[in-house]
């Protein structure tokens, strides 16, 4: 606690509460960020489901490079985001849950890689994809969309704060 | 009628009344609007890298089939941006980031267009490998950095409440 106390004293901190703009640009940061990477994930997963057969697999190699770099800013605008504000968001339950959905998504992506693995994923057309892929297809979207939920409730469920 | 007469006819309309007395309803609307944003820039990334030359190696038919991802998104969000103007327009009207955003997204819309009437039956036919003409990519290129700064200024709009320019 006196670590957060002092993270909160830090003169960036103190500017990313108190200035006009630290929070709206970190706000920024977090939204491209959440579009690559959400984005290409929900593209993927529904190939994977099924939808657009003739678009080879393989493709989102490239598209998961650029939706490693949007985590990346996500991870960074993240934790710029948590020192503004150390004393109260560590606390906030839609902060925790939100920790754990992102991880969960994490997961379920790194099964779904497993899972497509040993498939030819190359130019082959109508590929047969293995159930267990297709359930973790499911689960990314799910975890996804519970990771925004419960980030968006920050917002509105932080506490106020302390004396 | 008058600016402010139809600014307060939209406020005293049964949804902003309903949306500025519920605890939930405008919450929910900006979860799904982060559904819709990411929906949008999902389709229009695989579409418009495709076109720019970075996913040569798949037919723009194939890339093309993302496409009802960005217009689901793009309908989500108009939807829930209608929500939100609806509960607070004399906010959202006078504020110089919603004005740029809407006059971006009608830009972003006339430019989908355009590529859609005159160039859609010739972007179909490139094959895998084929490489898009420079009006194709150029039409790429605009859509892309218009959703990006549409997005920005989405997330700026806030910060612009109450002010009457950028400077």
């Amino acid at each position: 606690m006196e670590f957060l106390t002092w993270l909160e004293q830090t003169e960036f901190s103190t500017w990313m509460r108190e200035s006009d703009w630290g929070h709206p640009i970190g706000l920024c940061f977090h939204a491209v960020g959440m579009g690559l990477v959400v984005g290409i994930s929900f593209m993927f997963c529904a190939r994977v489901l099924g939808y657009a057969k003739s678009f080879p697999l393989a493709a989102f190699d490239q598209l998961f490079g650029l939706a490693w770099f949007g985590f990346a800013m996500n991870a960074a605008s993240g934790i710029v985001l948590l020192i503004a504000d150390p004393r109260r968001m560590p606390f906030t339950p839609a902060f925790q849950i939100k920790m754990v959905l992102i991880v969960f998504a994490g997961l379920s992506l790194w099964a779904l890689a497993r899972a497509l693995e040993g498939t030819e994923r190359g130019r082959a057309k109508d590929l047969k994809v293995p159930s267990g892929a297709k359930v973790a297809a499911v689960t990314t979207i799910v975890f996804w969309c519970g990771a925004i939920v419960a980030g968006r409730l920050i917002g509105y469920t932080i506490g106020p704060p302390p004396v | 009628m008058t600016e402010a007469d139809i600014l307060h006819w939209i406020r005293d309309t049964s949804l902003g009344v309903a949306v500025r007395q519920s605890r939930w309803m405008f919450a929910t609307g900006e979860t799904f609007h982060f559904f819709g944003l990411s929906l949008l820039v999902g389709g229009i990334l695989i579409v418009d890298l495709r076109l720019l030359g970075f996913l040569r190696h798949i037919s723009m038919r194939s890339a093309l089939s993302f496409l009802p991802f960005a217009i689901i998104g793009f309908v989500i969000n108009l939807l829930t941006g209608i929500l939100f103007f609806t509960a607070d327009p004399m906010m959202y009207w006078p504020n110089p980031a919603f004005r740029l955003k809407m006059f971006l997204i009608l830009l972003a819309g006339i430019n989908a267009l355009i590529f859609t009437l005159f160039k859609h039956r010739q972007a179909l036919a490139l094959g895998d490998d084929d490489q898009a003409t420079t009006f194709m990519k150029v039409s790429a290129g605009l859509s892309l950095s218009l959703w990006l700064v549409v997005l920005l200024l989405g997330r700026l709009l806030p910060a612009f409440e109450g002010s009457t320019s950028f400077l």
